[in-house]
């Protein structure tokens, strides 16, 4: 029935694709060179990190380690998994429910381990708070993954260079053109530019987030390891009303860290309101919504400082320019200036907005005004995307470096959570899916699950009615003239 | 050390010569004008000793008092570079404290500080025709020298540590409006001041006060005696010693500490948000002030409320009210709105506010935050408004009665406009909008009313003193500024606290408000 797919082909597959079909090719080198870039500018600022020389010593011995342990396993999933690329046979159709199944525990499998060696990562290097295993954890995550994903990120440019270098170096990949400063270098350099990307650049290191409250989080999350990880977000039994509409109305989800989830659903059909739930900018009249394990309720802001959020609909402020809209952003949750002013030029880059970033938001074309958006919503390297309608208005280009921008986060752990109109969108990039009709969960699950037989637009409609009321406008085929 | 420092500096002043024609025209003639109108100073300085020996003191020491002060705050201001940087001398590898003695030993050398010197001599010259010992006016002078050269040092180091990367148009902009702040109403006292016949007693009391601050100690030691000039003896020397201690230590700062590299670009194109903190207080004040100047729905606001405030006393102008008493009444009028201004501040934002929300921003924060711009444009023009009604009226003894009633009448209305814009928002037009297309109202009319009426009755007390002050008793007007401040000040803090509390609680209220914009 569906073309045979494996899951990682698929993710990867319609990527690379797109990406050496339509313009982007020229984007990839681009990107990598500016991939580069922030190195060039952030090795001037390593002066501010030196405070703590000592460390990166024995970062250094963590960090050799930990590459070294999950590399091997994942080099020939790798392997495997580059020839899939190619031709995609190796691991494929085992039928879509098992394909489904396999995903959580994937991921639940590399968490442990690195828990118990909670000391190596650079992060509490540079960010005053001493929270260790905030880091360990994505970056451990992302090791296996982004070896099995090696296209995706090298397309998505922006996000790579280090990482995927240190990774790729030992697989013998030919992706040299990015590896430029990385891997040439001593030991000590390595680690250092490992230290600042950690902060620098947005979707590779989703735990930067620079609150506090991410130990409390850490610590829910280490208590539940023994049984299973605690999800990106979980809603349970959440309800709202408007007046007399019941606009949401007990919905349950739950969305795996690591997993882009699409919601989808006719208009008015309560979409936007879970998403602004789910942002903590409405109040569920009941139920608990918690964002990775935190209760948004009992503590909004610890909640709210995992998440980036882009609205639909809502304005923002439109008599800013461009980079002062990013740097409101960025400093509305608490970065400092000089690392806004860094990934507001690495968003820019990124999102093709550079040019843009001196004018007026208010200037902005409705796609312009959604990536700057989106630009904002990532600047402070959150765990969980909240995305109403990212996609609309945005020209075919840019939704494909926006989709590749996205599934490189994902790759690392990050988690992606969208409504969207286009199915085939949906069904191209999102693991997980939930139909909401009238306020209602009609259905979750994989995107395989919940399509059955049909494609995701064919059961998108018989779930949400169909077409069968289509009558009475006989009058119209009158023409009056 | 120090010779060498000696003759780098010279070279630079000979240096300084060695220009394009254009430029050394320039240089030339700017330095004609300033030893022209130093000469003019010493001249007068030696002519002191034909008026009486209490006139001359006086202003010697406001003189001096003055230019201590100018040395102080004009390289602060201006940012101007120190071509004596104690950073250059950091590749030399000497010790931090040669550095700071050297320089500062090197420093009356260069045109300010010859003029000081100059300046300084004329004065010995004065004091001695007034029978001053002389010993006692050369250690008077000598103190002047050291503090000036030593104040501008400092402010240029405080310049180079704090400010050099904030500088900016809209900085310079703000240090105008707030030099302009002190210095109007300074002038306006100054040029009501009953000159004909001698010095006006207000001078003389001035100059006696400013003998035993930092600015007038040094020269008042000149012309005091016995238990006065104990006084400001310790207070010059210590002065002296203080400003001593503060260079060394700005020196030791600036040459250990690496200069913070700032990528190019990094503050270029912020506008406000490079000079505000980078807090998220400080970007909030930063979005209001680029809106508040900006968009002309706030714009309006503005403009109108001075103006209308000037405009609802002509009625009783017409009907034979004097003026004196007329002028009084604007400046009251003008805080009141000026604080009830931002009642529904929130609602301006539709629904962008939804940033603050979903970034967790503290309340607080978001509170004060828009409270700058209003602040911004309300303490100058209340200054401006102040002095000239005071001016207008004639008596200067009202002066803090006014002053306080201002103060409480603002402050009370900023503090419950912290709360009501939380707690009450309602509809105006968009964003984008024209300021005056107003959406069907929802309410309103209310919350208008309760924060003017709730600002007018907290500020009872001050309003109640300062009456009393200008019916007869003229000490109550310090009563009426103390209580003004009180008050405002308590429920500025209380309103913002309040109102902070209710942001964070009031989130998805807020949200449901600004959907129905």
């Amino acid at each position: 029935m569906t073309p045979p797919k494996t899951r990682p082909p698929r993710k990867k597959a319609p990527v690379s694709g797109a990406g050496t079909a339509v313009p982007p090719p020229p984007e990839v080198p681009a990107a990598v060179a500016a991939a580069e870039l922030p190195g060039t500018p952030v090795d001037a600022d390593a002066p501010e990190v030196p405070p703590k020389p000592e460390i990166p010593a024995s970062v250094a011995a963590a960090r050799f380690e930990e590459p070294i342990v999950p590399d091997e396993e994942p080099q020939d999933l790798d392997e495997g998994t580059d020839v899939a690329a190619g031709d995609p046979d190796p691991i494929p159709e085992t039928e879509p429910v098992a394909e489904a199944e396999p995903e959580p525990v994937r991921e639940a499998e590399p968490e442990p381990m690195p828990e118990p060696e909670p000391e190596g990562e650079p992060e509490p290097v540079i960010e005053p708070e001493p929270e260790s295993p905030a880091d360990t954890h994505p970056e451990v995550i992302e090791v296996p993954q982004e070896t099995e994903d090696i296209e995706v990120s090298n397309v998505a440019g922006v996000s790579v260079p280090a990482d995927a270098a240190e990774v790729e170096e030992p697989s013998d990949v030919t992706v040299d053109p990015q590896e430029g400063p990385g891997p040439t270098d001593a030991d000590a350099p390595t680690v250092a530019f490992e230290v600042e990307e950690a902060e620098e650049l947005a979707p590779e290191a989703p735990a930067t987030a620079v609150m506090p409250q991410m130990n409390a989080e850490v610590e829910t999350e280490a208590s539940e390891e023994t049984t299973r990880p605690t999800p990106a977000l979980r809603m349970t039994d959440v309800s709202k009303s408007f007046g007399r509409t019941r606009a949401v109305d007990a919905v349950d989800l739950e969305i795996p860290a690591g997993s882009f989830y699409g919601i989808v659903g006719p208009n008015g059909a309560g979409k936007t309101t879970t998403l602004s739930m789910i942002a903590g900018l409405l109040r569920p009249d009941g139920g608990t919504i918690e964002v990775g394990g935190i209760d948004l309720r009992r503590d909004p802001r610890g909640a709210k400082a995992l998440m980036g959020v882009l609205p639909d609909r809502l304005r923002t402020f439109e008599r800013l320019t461009g980079r002062q809209l990013l740097h409101y952003y960025g400093v509305l949750r608490g970065l400092r200036g000089a690392v806004v002013a860094e990934r507001t030029e690495d968003l820019g880059r990124a999102f093709d907005l550079t040019a843009a970033l001196a004018r007026p938001v208010s200037d902005y074309s409705a796609g312009m005004t959604k990536k700057i958006m989106l630009a904002g919503a990532m600047i402070h390297a959150p765990r969980l995307l909240v995305l109403d309608e990212p996609f609309e208005a945005v020209d075919p280009v840019s939704s494909e470096v926006i989709l590749d921008i996205l599934s490189a986060y994902v790759a690392r752990g990050g988690t992606v959570v969208l409504s969207s109109h286009g199915m085939e969108l949906v069904e191209r990039v999102c693991d997980g899916v939930a139909v909401i009709v009238s306020g209602q969960v009609l259905a979750k699950g994989t995107v395989d699950e919940v399509r059955g037989d049909h494609t995701l637009a064919e059961r998108f409609m018989q779930l949400s009615g169909g077409l069968s009321d289509v009558e009475g406008l006989e009058w119209l085929h009158t023409y009056s003239d | 050390m120090v010779a060498h420092v000696l003759r780098l500096r010279l070279a630079l002043l000979v240096g300084a010569l060695n220009a394009r024609p254009l430029v050394l025209l320039r240089r030339l003639a700017g330095f004609a004008v300033l030893a022209l109108a130093v000469a003019a100073v010493c001249v007068a300085l030696i002519r002191l000793d034909r008026v009486p020996d209490g006139e001359a003191a006086t202003l010697t020491v406001v003189g001096s008092s003055l230019l201590v002060a100018g040395f102080f705050l004009i390289p602060l201001f201006s940012g101007v570079e120190d071509p004596l940087d104690p950073r250059r001398f950091v590749v030399t590898g000497e010790e931090p404290g040669r550095v700071a003695w050297s320089v500062a030993l090197a420093s009356p050398l260069g045109i300010p500080g010859l003029v000081v010197v100059a300046v300084a001599a004329a004065m010995i010259a004065a004091w001695t025709g007034h029978g001053s010992p002389a010993g006692l006016a050369v250690l008077a002078a000598l103190l002047l020298v050291g503090t000036s050269v030593l104040a501008a040092r400092c402010a240029m180091a405080v310049s180079a540590v704090a400010l050099r990367d904030r500088r900016s148009p809209q900085l310079t902009g703000l240090m105008v409006t707030a030099a302009g702040v002190v210095a109007i109403p300074v002038a306006a006292f100054a040029f009501s001041l009953e000159w004909s016949g001698g010095l006006p007693s207000q001078l003389t009391e001035a100059a006696q006060v400013l003998a035993v601050t930092p600015f007038g100690a040094a020269s008042a030691i000149a012309v005091r005696s016995g238990g006065e000039l104990v006084a400001s003896m310790l207070v010059a020397v210590g002065t002296l010693l203080a400003l001593a201690a503060l260079w060394q230590l700005l020196v030791r700062t600036l040459m250990t500490s690496t200069e913070r590299v700032v990528p190019v670009g990094e503050r270029r194109g912020l506008g406000w948000f490079a000079v505000m903190p980078g807090t998220p207080g400080g970007a909030i004040a930063a979005r209001s002030i680029v809106y508040w100047f900006s968009d002309p729905r706030y714009l309006a606001n503005v403009i109108v409320v001075p103006v209308a405030s000037v405009l609802i006393v002509t009625p009783l102008l017409v009907v034979g009210v004097p003026l004196q008493t007329v002028a009084l009444i604007p400046p009251p009028i003008l805080a009141l709105f000026l604080g009830w201004l931002v009642h529904n501040d929130l609602a301006y934002d539709s629904t962008g506010v939804w940033l603050h929300i979903s970034a967790g921003v503290r309340g607080v924060a978001d509170r004060l935050g828009r409270l700058v711009p209003i602040v911004l444009v309300g303490v100058p023009l209340l200054a401006l408004a102040i002095t000239a009604s005071i001016w207008i009226h004639g008596r200067w003894a009202v002066l803090p009665a006014l002053v306080g009633v201002c103060v409480s009448l603002f402050a009370t209305g900023l503090g419950l406009s912290s709360i009501s814009s939380v707690a009450a928002p309602y509809a105006v037009s968009r964003p984008g909008e024209g300021p005056f297309e107003q959406p069907q109202r929802t309410g309103g009319s209310m919350v208008q009313a309760l924060v003017l009426l709730g600002a007018i009755l907290l500020s009872a007390p001050a309003l109640w003193w300062g009456w009393l002050s200008l019916t007869g008793d003229e000490d109550e007007a310090w009563t009426s500024f103390w209580s003004g401040v009180g008050v405002g000040a308590a429920v500025l803090v209380v309103g913002v606290a309040v109102g902070g509390a209710l942001f964070e609680r009031r989130t998805s209220r807020t949200m449901e408000f600004a959907e129905t914009l």
